[in-house]
Order: C-alpha cells, then structure tokens, then sequence
C-alpha cells in the first residue's frame, strides 16, 4: 500500500482512538497492529511480545519506579512546610517578597520529584492559603504557581526526559543534567519577571510593616532546608560526578528520602504502603505506555513512515530553525490533548529520523522538547497544571491559564534562548565526566 | 464478592510494589557491594526483570484505579446514553486487544521455554522464569477489563471512571 495513504490511514485511526476514550497506551498498541496488518506482515503478535520484553527490562529504565517512588515519599513527608518556613525569611527583601517563596519551593522540589503536577500540588496546598491570607495578588499567586510548577519537567531528576532518553536512546544521565543549566535560568526568569511585576503593581502587593528579622535567625530558618538540599546535592552530584549511574542515584535518592521521613517522623507502615502503591500506579501507567511506544516505534519502522517523513521534509529544505518552528507548533497542539509523556513518545515514534536527518543533536532537542512540553502544561485546554491549580484553587480553568499566560511566554522565550546558546544545554554534559 | 475482588486488585498492587521494592534493594546492595569488592551476580539482568514484573504485574491494580490515562476531553461532556455505548465499545475492544497481547506474551514463554533462552549475564537465567509474571500480569488486566465490561452492561459506572474525576497528582 502507498505509504501516503496507510500514513493518513493510521493518523485518523488514531486520533478516532484517542478522542473515543481508548487507553493512550492500548491506543499505541492497537495503531501499531493495524499498521502492521495493513503492511501485511504476518508476525505482529510476536514482534509484539519480543519489542514489550525488550522495552520493560531495559537497565536504564529501572531509575524511573525509583525516583517516582522517592517523590510519592517527600510528597508525605513536612517538606513543603519546612521549604516554605526556609525560604520566606531570605525574601523580605526582594519586590514581590514571598511570591518567590512560590517559585524557589517550587524549584526545589522539583529537583526532588520527577513530576511537574506533583511539584504545583505539593507547593500549592502550603503557599496559596498562606500568600492569600497574606494579601498577594490572587493572580499573581496562582500564576507563579502555575509557571513555577511547570519545573518539575525540566529540573533533574525528571520523568519525561527518562522516558526521553529510553525511548530516543539518549543517555539519561546527560539528559539530566543538560536540563540542570536550563531550569535554573527559568527559575531566575521567573523570578526577574516577579520583580519587575511587583514594580509596577505596588497597590496589588500586601502592604507591609517593615518587620525585621535577624541574620541569626534567618540562617536558623535556612538549617530546615538542609536536609533536602543535601538529598539533592547528593542525587546530582553523583550523576555529574560520574560516581553512580542515574539508576544508582535514584535507588540512593528512595533511600535518603525514606530516611529523611523516618527521621521526621512521617514514615510509618501505612504511609510506606501508600508511598508504594502510588508508586506502582504511575510506573506502571509510563510502562505500558512506553511497551505501546517501543511496538508503535517497531512499526513505523516496518512501514518506512518516519524514513519517508524525513525525505519529504527533507525534500522541502527547510532550516533547521524553520522546521523547529513547526515541529514547536505540532507538539503545542498535540499537548492541547494529550499529556507530556504520549506526546514524547509519539514523537519519538515518528520524528525523530526527520530532526536527526535536519543535524539537530538529539540531547539538546530533548531539553527542546520539554520545554514545550512545560508550555503545554499551562495551555488549555487539556494542562494537566491547569486541572491541578484548578482543583487546589476553584478558580475556573480560564482564569489560572489567563494567570499563567506571562509565565508561557517566559518559558518561550527560554526556547529561544537556548536555540540561540546552545551552549546553556551543552555545556554541563561536555564537562561531564562520563556519559 | 467484592471482597475478593478488593483483594485480587490490591495483590496485583503489592506485587507490583514488591517488585519496586526488590529494584531499590538490589541496586542498593550493588554499590555496597562495588564498595567493599564483591559482586551481586548479574544484578542489572535481575533489576530489569523485576522492572518488567512490577510494571505487567501492577496493570490491573492501574487499570482498576484508574491510573492508566486517556483523553477524556472529547467524551466528557456526552449524554449518558451515547457514554454507555462508547464506554462499551472501548472496554470490548480493550479487552480483544488485552486478549491478544495475552496470548502472544505467553507464547513467548513458551518459545523462551522449549527453546531453552537463558539470559547473557553472570549467571544464565532462563529466561521463561522471569517472562512469566509478564503472563500472568496481562491475564489480571484481562480480568480487570472484563470486570468493568460487567459493570457496564450492568449500569453500574466502571471502576476507573470513579477515579478519573480527582485529579491524580503522579501524572507527569
């Protein structure tokens, strides 16, 4: 069959899938056993059983269970209490005062926990009452919130450059900490756009007395942040310095974490169960959805899809910044629907002969894509930030993506930054010790 | 009966987590090892499989719970009556899809067994054994799916959509 029309064939199929409600994972699956029987082949089952064993034992994808578990055990732990009395003392002092309390805590845990809606629930739930009760712009707290939370993607360790890095075949470890330069340089956006913010909007901040706290006393709060900045020191720390491989950290990463809860007291047998089942919920969502996107990517090979792809966009000579352009623009409207991790995958799946074949380094398209992955999160209709802000708030969900809409654009304008810096992603990995 | 049923999903989370559990400790147990000079025989080959029976273990307790995700934006707002044929219609052709992923996981096993596979490790595992809690994984998803598709032609609302609304914090 010609190659054009089994590729609007399956395209359609799939969006009829997505949009009934199938499964993103069955969803994955299913195309790619109808590619396939169209294509005529006559072993899907079993390249099916093979590809689904060589995707789920893969050494490298181990980190993932371990560092969501580590997150779902500092999610029950005090830590966005102890972030939150760390940080406020140190902020008196900067326009727009605790609303950074938003973006540090916000960066910090991200750091910690792979998941950006983990990230703006967690912060959330502690900051909003408190920057409320406070006086702060309502707005301004939710969309700080929102732009804030949007760090756990990029920030290391993260979920979605595993599944990046597993599904691309692009060592984690470097991934990670490619994404380190990057998130820190959001995080000093976010912040410089507060301060600026809260320049102008003087009457929309809570007016306060000056209320003076003590040097010792502000190092005395910042002695509660110590546990978690060395759990995170220790995590990178040994990914950077080539002592363990990110699976090694994430398992030393569970370890800590469970240790820090013990020590704080919110470690108990119900929690731990909790911790674990929460765990198995979201690895094993990723997992059959990454077995879905290992066949799907096996069937598009067979097909010579993303070959032809990469041809015809090949054929059009396009720059590289112009195919980037519209690359951002496919994977913003697919994020209107689907979540960050089946658009990586789908990418993955189809793209990426095309962006190896435009000469674009695939580490640096990682970071690239998450960082449209982040905006994705705050856009609507389908954010899963949104949904998350929305529930914490009852706010509608208008309201929070208009609130986050200076924090979408700031994150684009990271996107242009690292295009024209590749270096802010490439730096650190070259300097790495091993790969 | 809805006591074994309870039971039979949370086992399938317990296993799963099991699973979790045993990857941290071997992998812990790895770096002490490299630290005081012995070695854990093939530990990578054995965290890799327990990976792959955490994650095909743990599908129907997802399944039930409602953690693996679809795009509800579409559906959402449907009448009761055209939801109850869409629900039905997904959950048959989960459940055919489930079926045939089913029988093609076990006769990988099956080829692994007679044709005596072992892994490329310290140790050659065979590598039938650690293949088959990916069979018996995907058979409780088909029980899982089938035990919705009951509820559904029941009236009853199927036991993920219970969960769907609240928002699950893991995702991404």
């Amino acid at each position: 069959m010609d190659t054009t029309l089994l590729s609007i064939i399956l395209a359609v199929s799939m969006i009829l899938m997505l949009a009934v409600g199938v499964w993103v994972s069955l969803t994955l699956v299913g195309i790619g056993v109808l590619g396939l029987l169209l294509a005529g082949n006559d072993q899907i089952g079993l390249l099916f059983a093979t590809s689904s064993w060589g995707a789920s034992t893969g050494w490298s994808l181990t980190a993932l269970p371990m560092f969501i578990w580590m997150g779902e055990v500092l999610f029950r732990t005090r830590l966005s209490e102890d972030l939150f009395k760390g940080l406020s003392p140190w902020m008196g002092g900067l326009p727009g005062k605790l609303l950074h309390v938003n973006i540090l805590s916000c960066g910090i845990f991200a750091a910690v926990s792979g998941s950006s809606a983990a990230t703006a629930a967690t912060i959330g739930r502690m900051t909003l009452p408190e920057l409320k009760a406070q006086g702060y712009s309502d707005r301004m707290a939710v969309g700080t919130l929102a732009g804030s939370g949007t760090l756990g993607l990029l920030i290391p360790p993260s979920i979605i450059l595993i599944v990046y890095g597993v599904a691309a075949e692009v060592s984690i470890g470097r991934l990670f900490i490619a994404g380190a330069l990057p998130g820190l340089m959001l995080v000093a956006m976010f912040m410089g756009y507060t301060m600026i913010w809260a320049k102008l909007n003087k009457d929309e901040m809570p007016v306060h007395k000056k209320e003076h706290i003590s040097f010792a006393a502000k190092v005395k709060a910042l002695r509660m942040l110590l546990p978690i900045v060395g759990l995170i020191v220790f995590v990178l720390g040994s990914i950077y310095g080539g002592f363990t491989t990110p699976t090694e950290a994430a398992a030393l990463g569970v370890f800590g974490a469970l240790l820090l809860a013990l020590a704080t007291g919110s470690l108990n047998p119900s929690s731990f169960k909790e911790s674990l089942l929460g765990a198995v919920k979201s690895s094993c969502m990723i997992g059959l959805i990454l077995v879905g996107a290992h066949f799907l990517t096996l069937a598009m090979g067979f097909l010579g899809i993303p070959r032809e792809l990469a041809q015809w966009i090949g054929g059009m000579s396009l720059s590289s910044f112009e195919l980037l352009v519209c690359l951002t623009a496919l994977f913003v409207l697919l994020g209107c629907f689907l979540d960050g991790i089946s658009v990586v995958v789908l990418t993955v799946a189809v793209v990426m002969p095309m962006v190896q074949q435009a000469g674009i380094d695939l580490l640096w398209f990682g970071i690239f894509i998450v960082l449209v992955v982040e905006m994705a999160q705050i856009t609507p209709p389908v954010g899963f930030n949104l949904f998350v802000i929305q529930a914490l708030t009852g706010k509608d969900i208008l309201y929070v993506a208009r609130a986050a809409l200076p924090f979408f654009l700031l994150i684009m304008a990271a996107l242009f930054l690292i295009g024209w810096f590749p270096e802010i992603v490439t730096y650190l990995p070259q300097t790495m010790s091993r790969g | 009966m809805s006591t074994i049923r309870d039971k039979f999903y949370l086992a399938s989370g317990y296993a799963a987590g099991f699973c979790i559990a045993l990857i941290m400790v071997v992998i812990l147990l790895q770096i002490v090892g490299r630290i005081f000079g012995f070695i854990i025989p093939s530990a990578e080959n054995v965290s890799g499989y327990a990976l792959a029976a955490s994650t095909f273990f743990g599908l129907a307790y997802t399944f039930h719970e409602g953690g693996h995700i679809r795009v509800t934006l579409v559906i959402q707002k449907w009448p009761a009556k055209a939801r109850f044929v869409q629900e039905l219609l997904v959950l048959l052709f989960g459940l055919g899809l489930a079926c045939y992923m089913t029988y093609y996981c076990w006769h990988m096993v099956y080829e692994s067994y007679i044709f005596e596979e072992v892994s490329h490790g310290y140790i050659p595992i065979p590598i039938w054994i650690p293949q088959i809690p990916v069979g018996l994984g995907m058979l409780a998803l088909n029980i899982a799916i089938l035990d919705d598709l009951v509820a559904v032609l029941r009236k009853q609302t199927p036991s993920y959509q219970q969960h769907e609304s609240d928002i699950n914090l893991e995702e991404i």
